[in-house]
């Protein structure tokens, strides 16, 4: 249902009796708050994520400053989904939120650099995310051919593959 | 090679040979690879996780391995348990969800799961406790796999993972050790917080979270950034023989100080064994364990510790089903699992005690 005054959906709906009269209103959040109706605070979320990242932002809210509030270009994860997941999204999460972690694993590993075996060098190799990730911007700015480029050139990677 | 052809063969990891295959039932070592161009499995899309599984799968084939694949998506539940419970696949890639899958040799020495946590999670399991042997051939199959997958990887971090306690390495180190008589001499608690404090884990028979059963117990590292790959197998090659001396002599206490309880023990397992009419799960795995101590100390001579390592696996409930081509309730699975042991272990007898 839309709300009377604006179209936005509507979430208050209001039941009066005038003059003996039934009478219904439908308003969104927003001309409800306009028209003079209090109304009371969103309901408190008890999903468990929500708590936990309440909790944890109170913890290390401080310490990481705006890491909280950050989130992955190419994957979209935020940090605070991986402080509650406890998984990264990309690899590029290593990088993003490496203020965070690396704290985390000198607690885990005793150590924050690998000593190990040595992967093959690969110029570009994740250059599909980057694709992945500028494609989804530009869906979001509305430039579509400049998407379905990016959607071309993804699809020639994959083929290559 | 089928599901169903799985049924008649058993893996080379249950073979009961190779250096302390008493104590030691197999050397396990996993990598947990990711490809650099994917998000990691838990955000990745369908699409996106089935152009995972079709590039791992050609990688695997360019290998030359005699595998067959096996698509956990396609799969009903009672396969998939199957697989849990031969050690070919985790809970989590059976419980997951998308295209996934394994590839896995005929001897099950080596399996490739695609898309559990990982991209990649590379298995190879030996029997004994030969973990130096298992690194030289897992690492030459990493190798071979690389040559057409580019990994995600980090000069300063090492090998990239969904979680951050694998990054760096990508290695979990393990062993799966018999130690019923630490659990007689109720030390193994001891033992537990002594390899806790070397940040080893010790879990049960299927990984973490899991029981152990059948006094089966699994040692492995947690660690895996800032050590190389062989100081940390190197961590496990000098405590292990540590946990052995300790089992061994728990179980020599038991040979001098009770041994006729513990032959009547053993004997009266491997006669409920070969006799019972139903069976629980359970039971039968206190028993086996029993009788796998019983053939270690002499005093069965009729039974090979292969086939006992096999009954672990194989009085398993999705093994039975399979076996019986239908699914089965809780009792009549106790029946199947009753007769499946008779007829295994029938004209066995034990060691007349002198």
């Amino acid at each position: 249902m839309t709300c009377q005054r604006c179209q936005d959906e509507a979430v208050v709906h209001l039941t009066e009796l005038v003059d003996g009269r039934r009478k219904e209103t439908h308003l969104c959040v927003a001309c409800a708050r306009a028209s003079g109706l209090s109304l009371p605070d969103a309901p408190p979320d008890f999903g468990l994520d929500a708590v936990l990242q309440d909790l944890i932002k109170k913890h290390v809210g401080e310490l990481v400053g705006e890491l909280a509030e950050s989130t992955c270009p190419d994957c979209r994860l935020r940090y605070m989904d991986f402080r509650t997941g406890g998984r990264l999204g990309c690899p590029h999460d290593y990088q993003v939120f490496r203020k965070g972690l690396l704290p985390m694993l000198q607690r885990f590993h005793g150590a924050t650099r690998h000593v190990g075996k040595r992967a093959r060098a690969r110029p570009g190799a994740s250059l599909r995310l980057r694709l992945r990730s500028q494609l989804r911007q530009a869906v979001a700015r509305e430039d579509y051919e400049e998407a379905a480029r990016l959607r071309d050139q993804i699809r020639l990677k994959d083929q290559h593959a | 090679m089928t599901l169903d052809d799985l049924t008649r063969t058993s893996g080379e990891w249950l073979r009961g040979a190779g250096p302390e295959s008493d104590i030691v039932m197999c050397s396990r070592i996993r990598l947990a690879r990711n490809l650099a161009d994917f998000p990691f499995t838990n955000r990745a899309s369908r699409n996106e996780k089935a152009g995972i599984e079709s590039q791992v799968k050609s990688a695997v084939d360019a290998a030359g391995l005699d595998v067959a694949y096996f698509d956990v998506n396609g799969m009903n539940n009672l396969d998939r348990q199957f697989l849990v419970e031969r050690q070919i696949i985790s809970r989590e890639l059976a419980g997951g969800e998308g295209p996934r899958g394994v590839a896995v040799t005929p001897k099950e020495n080596i399996s490739i799961m695609v898309n559990e946590e990982d991209h990649l999670r590379i298995q190879y399991m030996l029997s004994g406790f030969r973990l130096n042997e298992v690194w030289d051939e897992i690492t030459a199959l990493d190798d071979q796999l690389e040559d057409d997958i580019a990994y995600a990887y980090s000069s300063s971090l090492g090998y990239l993972t969904a979680c951050p306690t694998n990054v760096g390495t990508g290695i979990r180190v393990g062993v799966m050790l018999h130690l019923p008589g630490i659990v007689a001499n109720k030390q193994i608690d001891k033992v537990f917080r002594a390899l806790q404090k070397i940040n080893l884990a010790v879990r049960g028979l299927y990984g973490e979270g899991s029981q152990a059963f059948g006094d089966f117990y699994q040692i492995s590292n947690q660690q895996t950034l800032g050590k190389s790959e062989e100081e940390i197998i190197k961590i496990l090659t000098d405590v292990v023989p540590q946990v052995l001396q300790f089992e061994r002599s728990a179980r020599q206490d038991l040979v001098t100080g009770r041994r006729q309880h513990l032959h009547d023990q053993v004997s009266r397992a491997y006669g409920v064994l070969k006799t019972a009419q139903t069976i629980s799960s359970e039971e039968t795995m206190l028993l086996l364990s029993s009788v796998r101590m019983g053939i270690n100390l002499g005093l069965i001579d009729d039974l090979s510790i292969s086939t006992v390592n096999e009954l672990f696996i194989q009085t398993q409930p999705a093994f039975l089903q399979k076996l019986r081509g239908s699914e089965l309730g809780v009792e009549e699975r106790n029946v199947a699992r009753a007769s499946y042991l008779r007829s295994r272990l029938a004209n066995g007898r034990a060691v007349e005690d002198e």
